[in-house]
């Protein structure tokens, strides 16, 4: 039997720091954000992604009985489609409307708040649970963290937070030979009484789930299409909609889940690469093989749990960079700096009732800002130096150690 | 392989990066199996005696008469000669071309019985040396690029000079230039084709910091940190903005001191600048420092900044980093290319170059991940790994 196809795309914008100076520290200039860079960015990526790509998929949604897809709109995109995009806003809720997507849960602000906060994560989770019913009339049911960051521990809140589903990277060392087309589980075991009261307290979904599947990343054929599309030194470069659907055949197991930023329509492979082509023919060769393309949701709809795998993640894991762990966002002495002190003032800023103050705490948890700190391979030219707003990682580090300090500064006052 | 190279400074009689790059760049070679004969000029026929180093008896060094001073100009050059005594005078004619045209002369014709398989020549002095030199032995020119007239003098070149650079680079069959910054200067102001330039930033001898050293600095808290300054005081090397930069810590943060180090004709000037801006209590003017001070200095200091307006490499950057100092390094300069663990800013910002330094001084954790990252490049860039990209220049050239 041919694999069905599950096709999930993240989508999200951080909000850039200014060049902020310690001259303006403490002078009550409350905005540490770029309005005009962040809105020149989400126009530009609106023109060249959002709105062709979100045209494309209604168009092929509603032509093709067996086409479903999925997304996850992070809680700080939302708040930009309402700045500086509602048309954006409104070509994914037409979307919504064709009931054949389906919207996944995160952190509302992007963060790394399930590895740092419990108690932020939940909150952020929920609000984020919110903000789609509101937006899109529907509860998500399954679960996707910031950058796929994921272990057993997260598994399990997300199953105590209500969901039934959990996305996850399909790391080899995890796998084990096993194919990460397969419907996993994550091992069974019961969190310490004082998490699940946290979790309890503040769950986004009415009750706990009895079970979760974990959908794993295929990152050999998700990244074909996400980083190698273009590259004409890759083997497979021309890739054609035919071809990749032979390999999509080829791997075997239940369903292959094709995850990726949703930039890399148009933004991460333009337009003149031929990316939009290659995806419209995708769904017409689909049909014609009888390949159905399903949500998550669909997938879990379907699950037995007697012939699922246990995926057994005691690490941390993502999907970003060759690591595939956290070292993206974490290690170095400026990222676990600012880190540690943006976490530590949480319950002071959460004590001081103040909407504005605690949202701007919010936005600076975004997992971007640390991103930009990454060392790791800056001096090859690797892909932290293409997603950095800024000059350097120290200059990221310089802007937001001075919005950390007005942070300070106005909790004392 | 023997090249033959016509120098104008080296150690221990060096002003500036040029001598340190070309001793380097020597060794570098020589250490590579390439002969090399160098040829510089010298005040007085008995002063360089002092080789210090056992690798360098290799260099057959011809002392070649000359007032010749790296840095010239033309004024400068009228001073060395009125100290001279009257009969002496004739021996170095009286300008500075003159003085060039007879080290030209003699230079060549010294080395004329060699048989070198290529010329190699070090900035404008030598370029006329070197195309003839190369002319005459029938072999290919490489002319080296250390520092152009332009960044000597702030885009207000002397036309003589320029002309004579310009010569060069047309003579030569491959220049060298010691940063890509320098290579954006060679096509957009000499009109240079880029193919014709290969970039080999120096090399460095620098060590990187011990890990006790690092460690220290973590740990220790200053009263008064001081932030430092270390080359000419001429407008090239950003004076005039390093001043600038200070008045705008010392508004919000008087505690901090600052150290010049380094002499030069725009002193008096500098000095009225501080007095004028406040900063009277909280400058020091060093004046030239031997090695071991400025050892001294980099290790104090808890910022280097280099505010160069053009600067062509900048090894005092590697070593400030090379005793665990944080840097900041104008953005006209070459060193920010191999450099990556430092702030980068443009040499007129000095408001941005005011806030890195705060930066650093507030946020410890900054500061301690750029004293123990930065020296990773010194690693990296050892003058036997920089000659031996020389080395490849000169095989493409004598193979083609």
């Amino acid at each position: 039997m041919n694999p069905r196809i599950c096709f999930y795309f993240q989508v999200h914008q951080p909000y850039r720091l200014r060049d902020l100076r310690i001259t303006e520290v403490g002078q009550g200039k409350a905005d540490y954000f770029d309005s005009e860079k962040n809105h020149q960015i989400f126009r530009k990526v609106a023109e060249k992604c959002y709105l062709p790509a979100n045209a494309l998929m209604l168009e092929l949604v509603e032509k093709y009985p067996d086409f479903h897809i999925c997304y996850s709109l992070s809680g700080v995109f939302m708040d930009q489609c309402k700045e500086y995009g509602p048309d954006v806003l409104e070509s994914f809720q037409k979307l919504a409307a064709t009931g054949k997507v389906e919207f996944l849960a995160e952190t509302y602000y992007h963060s790394l708040a399930s590895v740092v906060s419990l108690e932020e994560y939940c909150e952020q989770v929920t609000k984020h649970v919110r903000t789609t019913e509101e937006l899109f009339g529907m509860t998500p049911k399954v679960f996707r963290n910031t950058e796929l960051i994921y272990n057993n521990e997260i598994a399990q809140i997300a199953r105590l937070m209500g969901f039934n589903g959990i996305i996850a990277e399909g790391a080899d060392s995890h796998l084990e030979g096993r194919n990460p087309n397969d419907l996993f589980r994550p091992p069974t075991f019961r969190l310490p009484a004082e998490q699940e009261k946290i979790v309890r307290a503040n769950r986004p979904l009415q009750k706990r789930a009895r079970d979760i599947a974990v959908l794993l990343k295929n990152y050999k054929l998700s990244d074909d299409v996400a980083f190698r599309f273009s590259d004409k030194s890759w083997v497979g470069y021309p890739l054609d909609a035919g071809t990749f659907t032979d390999w999509l055949m080829q791997s075997g197991g239940k369903n292959a889940n094709l995850f990726m930023d949703y930039e890399t329509f148009g933004e991460h492979q333009w337009e003149d690469t031929g990316i939009f082509d290659f995806l419209r023919e995708l769904p017409a060769i689909w049909q014609e093989r009888g390949i159905q393309a399903v949500t998550p949701s669909q997938v879990i709809a379907d699950w037995k749990k007697e012939h699922t795998h246990e995926y057994d993640v005691h690490e941390t894991i993502s999907w970003a960079d060759m690591e595939r762990d956290l070292s993206a966002w974490t290690g170095k002495h400026i990222q676990d700096a600012a880190l540690s002190s943006i976490y530590a003032l949480e319950s002071q800023v959460k004590g001081t009732g103040n909407k504005g103050l605690i949202e701007a705490w919010r936005r600076l948890l975004t997992s971007d800002h640390f991103y930009y700190m990454c060392t790791k391979y800056w001096s090859d030219g690797d892909v932290h130096k293409y997603f950095s707003p800024y000059d350097s990682p120290y200059e990221a580090y310089r802007r937001y150690s001075h919005a950390l300090a007005d942070l300070r500064s106005r909790l004392s006052a | 392989m023997h090249s033959l190279m016509f120098g104008w400074e080296y150690p221990p009689l060096h002003l500036g990066g040029l001598g340190v790059a070309c001793q380097g760049l020597v060794r570098g070679l020589l250490s590579n199996g390439v002969k090399v004969t160098l040829v510089l000029p010298h005040e007085s026929e008995t002063t360089d005696t002092d080789v210090r180093f056992p690798s360098d008896e290799i260099v057959q060094k011809l002392r070649v008469c000359s007032m010749l001073q790296p840095y010239n100009t033309f004024e400068s050059f009228e001073a060395n000669i009125r100290k001279v005594p009257k009969n002496k005078k004739d021996m170095y004619g009286n300008d500075l071309g003159e003085a060039i045209s007879n080290y030209t002369e003699m230079s060549v014709k010294m080395t004329e019985d060699l048989n070198p398989s290529v010329v190699h020549c070090h900035d404008w002095m030598t370029y006329e040396a070197g195309r003839r030199s190369a002319e005459h032995h029938n072999v290919p020119l490489v002319a080296h690029i250390h520092a152009t007239e332009l960044d000597r003098t702030n885009y207000a070149p002397n036309e003589y000079i320029y002309q004579r650079e310009l010569m060069g680079f047309e003579a030569a069959t491959k220049i060298i230039a010691v940063s890509n910054f320098t290579k954006n200067m060679l096509t957009k102001h000499y009109g240079i084709a880029p193919e014709k330039i290969a970039i080999v930033h120096n090399g460095s001898i620098d060590r990187p910091p011990s890990p006790e050293l690092i460690e220290h600095k973590r740990i220790l808290k200053k009263q008064h940190p001081m932030i430092l300054f270390l080359g000419r005081l001429v407008t090239q090397k950003g004076t005039v903005q390093f001043l600038e930069m200070a008045s705008l810590i010392h508004k919000e943060q008087p505690e901090v001191n600052f150290v010049m180090a380094g002499d030069g004709h725009m002193f008096e000037e500098l000095v009225d600048f501080s007095c004028r801006h406040g900063l009277q209590d909280s400058i020091i003017f060093a004046g030239k420092v031997g090695s071991m001070e400025a050892k001294q200095l980099y290790a104090q200091a808890d910022c280097f900044v280099m505010p160069s307006i053009s600067e062509p490499f900048g090894l005092v950057a590697l070593e400030a980093i090379s005793h665990g100092t944080p840097v900041i390094l104008s953005r006209q300069s070459g060193a920010g290319e191999v450099v990556d663990d430092c702030f980068q800013v443009d040499f007129w910002d000095t408001a941005k170059m005011a806030d890195c330094v705060m930066t650093i001084l507030r946020e410890e954790p900054l500061a301690h991940q750029l004293r123990s990252y930065a020296p990773r490049t010194l690693n990296k860039l050892t003058w036997q790994r920089q000659a031996s990209h020389v080395q490849s220049v000169y095989t493409d050239l004598i193979h083609c």
